[in-house]
């Protein structure tokens, strides 16, 4: 579904990705894993299309993608949910969610999709109303998943999606993550909160310094020297 | 001190105050979504009281029927400012933009002098000499079509931004650019849109002040502009209810002090007129409001 080939991004001259390779079936949940730096952020954004890529190629869905502008690659069917959740925090939760289904693609669907986020979400029903920059941060973590889910993604790319949040919260974001893949959900996932991530990945590559250093199963590289050694403290 | 008299000046006031308010809301509507500040945004009013006058001339219909006529062109002039002068230079720094938009007010003020002279042009409207009576009070009809004429345009602006998919996606883009971006709104069509929608409004205001019996030259748009960032900036930067708020409370002040300060001084037997204190106590105002609350009324902290 997403294939990514040689990839090479500077910030100003600085080269922050080296050669990145990698790529997501339909239906896999994919982690990239690694430690503050280690360039996760800038490949989805790159994958989004906020950065540009030096070279490299990345495809979705067989079609090259590395050129198109951001609004663009959400009509493709790339939806990302950005760290720090960069929710619109003087609108209500119903205004940020139908601003999630902008893309021409998902506008006439945007009944349906609300239904179904409402159904994972019942909270943001309840708080429809509400301006979404007075909720808490974990509501506001589910406002800003539910509203990547309002385009309808193909792929939905999660940038820390439990960054700051308290232990409880993180396990109903990762609950949440398994039901999307239930539901056939391609998910690619950013996170330093190591355990959960790999228990409800199918794959994980693992990155440091801008350069992708380990991949395999998800059940596999828990189990892994290096990993256990360098990220769980183990 | 005469009632009659003083709600005439109240309605003068609000009159100057819709002038005000409609250049208000194109300043903060540009800021709120491309974070430009545009010094030139008086001469967008300038050019769209000559956009009247030249309609108004070769064709002599309705003046009132030309405002739009000058909105849609002021507002493809915006759309030419915006692509070839402000987008080159977004993201290369403040600076860049404050000389920019101080040039463009150069650039227009004599480029107008050079093709249409220095002289003052007017038109009449066809109400000129039309004044309503309100018992003993005489409101000139084409005040009072302005100011309802602004009403319109408000409402219409506030139901464009809050119930349209193109309105709520500018408001977005000025909430997050990024995440609006992330929504898969083109920002830089609601940059281009956003310039379109502020010069149409300072368009308006400029044919409006036209045909109510102010005259055009190349340089009218300079105090008004200047009029115009004290109310964002009382109002608060990026706030459309405190541009209103703020708007009125100029246009009104700086009409009826005077005349209290005339009331005043008769007080003491003497007679004299304080018209020309119109300037120093709106930018009073300004003084007091930026020591008392520098974010505005309606403003938030940051920026």
């Amino acid at each position: 579904m997403l294939e990514i080939r040689g990839l090479n991004v500077s910030y100003e001259r600085v080269q922050v990705l080296w050669d990145i390779s990698f790529n997501i079936e339909a239906g896999e949940v994919v982690t990239l894993l690694g430690s503050n730096g280690a360039g996760k952020s800038t490949t989805v954004k790159t994958i989004q299309g906020l950065l540009k890529s030096g070279s490299g190629s990345i495809r979705f869905m067989n079609r090259s993608i590395d050129e198109l502008p951001a609004y663009k690659i959400v009509e493709e069917g790339v939806a990302l949910v950005p760290e720090g959740r960069e929710i619109f925090p003087k609108m209500s939760v119903l205004e940020n969610l139908i601003l999630g289904a902008y893309a021409s693609r998902a506008r006439d669907l945007l009944k349906d999709s609300l239904e179904w986020v409402f159904n994972l979400y019942p909270k943001l029903e309840e708080r429809k109303e509400q301006l979404a920059g007075t909720m808490s941060g974990g509501e506001q973590q589910m406002l800003a998943i539910a509203r990547a889910l309002m385009s309808k993604p193909k792929l939905l790319m999660l940038d820390e999606p439990s960054l700051g949040l308290a232990p409880v919260i993180v396990l109903q974001v990762f609950d949440i993550i398994k039901k999307l893949k239930e539901e056939g959900v391609t998910v690619l996932l950013v996170e330093q909160n190591i355990h959960h991530a790999l228990e409800i990945s199918d794959r994980a590559y693992i990155m440091e310094k801008g350069r992708i250093i380990l991949e395999g199963k998800g059940s596999d590289l828990i189990n892994n020297h290096y990993v256990r050694e360098a990220y769980l403290g183990m | 001190m005469d009632i009659g008299v003083l709600i005439q000046i109240l309605v003068w006031g609000i009159y100057a105050g819709c002038i005000y308010i409609l250049l208000a809301i194109g300043l903060n509507l540009i800021f709120g979504v491309m974070k430009v500040v545009n010094f030139a945004h008086g001469e967008l009013l300038m050019l769209g009281a000559y956009a009247a006058f030249w309609i108004y001339t070769f064709s002599s219909i309705n003046p009132y029927l030309i405002v739009p006529l000058s909105m849609l062109l002021i507002a493809i002039l915006g759309i030419f400012i915006e692509r070839l002068c402000f987008r080159p230079i977004m993201g290369t720094g403040k600076l860049n933009e404050i000389f920019l938009s101080l040039g463009l007010i150069y650039l227009f003020q004599n480029l107008v002098a050079f093709l249409w002279s220095t002289n003052s042009r007017y038109i009449r409207s066809p109400y000129g000499e039309v004044v309503v009576h309100i018992g003993a009070i005489k409101l000139p009809l084409d005040y009072l079509i302005i100011i309802i004429v602004t009403i319109v345009f408000l409402i219409a602006f506030q139901l464009f931004m809050k119930k349209t998919t193109t309105g709520r996606a500018m408001r977005a883009t000025s909430q997050n650019r990024e995440a609006a971006a992330l929504m898969g709104i083109n920002v830089e069509r609601m940059d281009m849109l956003s310039f379109a929608l502020g010069s149409a409004l300072a368009a308006a205001a400029g044919s409006l002040w036209l045909i109510s019996g102010q005259m055009a030259n190349p340089y009218m748009g300079a105090i008004p502009a200047i009029k115009a960032f004290a109310v964002v900036i009382i109002g608060g930067l990026g706030s459309i209810p405190g541009a209103i708020i703020a708007g009125m409370t100029l246009g009104i002040a700086e009409n009826v002090v005077p005349y209290f300060m005339q009331a005043l001084v008769a007080v003491f037997g003497y007679e004299m007129s304080f018209t020309g204190w119109k300037d120093t106590i709106a930018f009073l105002i300004l003084i007091i409001v930026l020591i008392l609350r520098p974010t505005g009324i309606f403003g938030e902290r940051g920026e």
